[in-house]
């Protein structure tokens, strides 16, 4: 029996979920591509005021817009410092994937904002290669369905409800090794424009 | 109410991953680390950059800082951190680890602002009380003159800068001279030797309808411009003239205005802060003007001055001690937050 706080901050919606082994105990969201930074300490605050004993802490390492993304990390790292128990990274979109059922081979694609998705394709399930970045309409051409926020925003998806991590899924990916991520997944280099040199 | 409250605070408002312990007003630690480096090529603070740094840096930089000050987490009475103003990817890294931390340990949560935090940080080197006083908040993102009645509930702003910051003159100057970057370290060096009246370069807002209208207001454009022109009609140039020239007029009137301020208000105590306040020729002539003056002069240690996460938990210290109450902890980072607004409520 492992209490895992479980946080996901890869997309507009910040989760979070108190999860024994795979069964739900807490969970709460909000939607909001910039709340991500004080809707996590409530929500958080919120689950652990019913559920206060956590074993450790499992984070979605993305990819995901960059800010929102690293509240969740760091977070979860700090807090998991302050309990002095482990922290577990997951792929964002492998707790997406885990929702699609109908479908063996398939493609998650979320919002990577600038008009481009982050994505990874599936077979039988399983992710094929590490996650990437595309133009919506290049990916579209895929003959394979597409799931994920941005899969929707872009219009190139079928019309699903998968479209956000799956945190339960988050849980039970924690329990094998091999899915554990240690560094966020930024996909892009950093846009190098000193702050001396931006339009005020 | 905590006597000496154990304060870790954590400062990520730019390019420095910094966190601080302090006991009551003692310092334990004082760890950062800076991607200062990252950023030099580009001549100026990347915020992408930084804020990558911040997250990568974080936990390393909390746990040397405990280890320096042999205390554990679970020994800290309170966590404070930077809420603003700054760089708000990066603040957001720095208030989310806090609160992660605070939630963690079930221990109060204060963010308070960066600039009082320069400010309170004197505490730390001279033990006094810190107010009331004047305060002269002198770094590469801001140049004002406070009144500080009290440090954890009452800042009042006497004046600021119309256009750059001292700090970011320094940049722009060094930049021109081709000196690097951050400029004030370099033309501190470079200026030594040098003949500080050697070039009469203009002080901003000095003349005598300034002093009617903005007292206590800087203006700094005009001064890059006249060294700019004057490097530019002067091809070969005394380097070392010119820094020591540029950094006289920009002290001078740091200094004039920072002694008009104390003596308008017939507040005879003024503590200057920030990253300007490192440099020696601001600090020896504050030394000479306040004493002629008889004005109680305050600058903190050097290393206390540039942006660091003891000044954040020093303030955090302070507003335990107060009995202030704590931040919530879903209180959102404020990139322009302002110096009259103590803590995040
Ligand atoms: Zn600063």
């Amino acid at each position: 029996m492992t209490v895992s706080l479980v946080i996901d901050t890869s997309t507009s919606r910040t989760s979070v979920a108190i999860i024994d082994d795979t069964a739900i105990l807490w969970q709460g969201f909000r939607d909001g591509a910039t709340a991500h930074g004080h809707v996590l300490p409530a929500l958080a605050q919120e689950g652990l005021s019913a559920y206060s004993v956590i074993d450790q802490v499992v984070v979605g390492m993305g990819p995901g817009p960059y800010t929102g993304l690293r509240v969740g990390i760091a977070f979860a790292r700090s807090f998991a410092l302050a309990r002095t128990i482990g922290v577990i990274g997951i792929c964002s979109l492998d707790a997406i994937a885990a929702l699609v059922t109908e479908e063996n081979d398939f493609i998650i694609a979320t919002d990577a904002r600038r008009k481009e998705v982050y994505w990874a394709k599936y077979e039988s399930g399983m992710r094929v290669g590490n996650p990437s970045i595309e133009y919506p309409l290049k990916l579209s051409e895929s003959p394979l369905q597409i799931f994920g926020e941005g899969a929707a925003k872009y219009g190139i998806g079928s019309k699903s409800e998968i479209l956000y991590p799956d945190l339960r899924a988050m849980a039970g990916l924690s329990q094998d090794s091999q899915n554990w991520i240690d560094e966020p997944m930024y996909l892009r280099r950093p846009d190098a424009v000193p702050t001396s040199e931006r339009p005020s | 109410m905590i006597h000496e409250p154990l304060v870790l605070g954590i400062e990520t408002s730019c390019d420095e991953t910094a966190v601080g312990i302090v006991r009551g007003r003692k310092l334990l630690s004082n760890v950062l680390s800076s991607s200062v480096d990252e950023h030099a090529r580009f001549g100026g603070v990347v915020p992408e950059i930084a804020s990558r740094a911040h997250l990568e840096a974080m936990g390393t930089v909390i746990e040397a800082a405990l280890h320096q000050s042999k205390v554990t987490l679970n020994e800290i009475d309170a966590v404070a951190v930077t809420g603003g103003p700054g760089l708000v990817g990066a603040l957001l890294v720095g208030v989310a680890s806090a609160s992660g931390l605070a939630l963690g340990l079930n221990k109060p949560f204060y963010a308070v602002n960066h600039l009082a935090a320069h400010v309170s940080v004197d505490l730390l080197t001279h033990q006094l009380p810190v107010e009331p006083t004047i305060a002269l908040l002198v770094s590469g993102g801001h140049s004002s003159l406070l009144q500080v009645d009290d440090i954890t509930s009452s800042i009042t702003k006497l004046g600021e800068s119309m256009d750059d910051a001292a700090g970011e003159a320094f940049d722009k100057i060094a930049r021109v001279m081709g000196l690097g970057f951050p400029g004030g370290p370099a033309l501190d060096r470079e200026s030594v030797g040098g003949n500080s009246s050697a070039i009469d370069f203009p002080r901003g807002l000095t003349q005598s309808s300034d002093w009617q209208t903005r007292p206590f207001d800087f203006s700094f454009s005009g001064l890059k411009t006249a060294v700019a022109r004057y490097l530019e009609s002067t091809p070969n140039y005394n380097r070392a003239d010119v820094a020591a020239s540029f950094q006289e007029a920009i002290v001078d009137v740091l200094l004039l205005k920072a002694i008009a301020a104390c003596k308008k208000t017939g507040i005879d105590s003024l503590v200057i802060a920030g990253g300007v306040a490192a440099n020696a020729r601001l600090r020896a002539v504050a030394q000479e003007r306040c004493e002629n003056s008889k004005i109680q002069l305050r600058i903190p240690a050097p290393g206390l001055c540039t942006d660091n996460g003891a000044m954040v938990a020093a303030l955090g210290s302070l507003m335990v001690s107060a009995g202030r109450a704590p931040s919530p902890l879903d209180a959102e980072a404020d990139s322009s937050l302002s110096v009259t607004t103590v803590s995040l409520v």
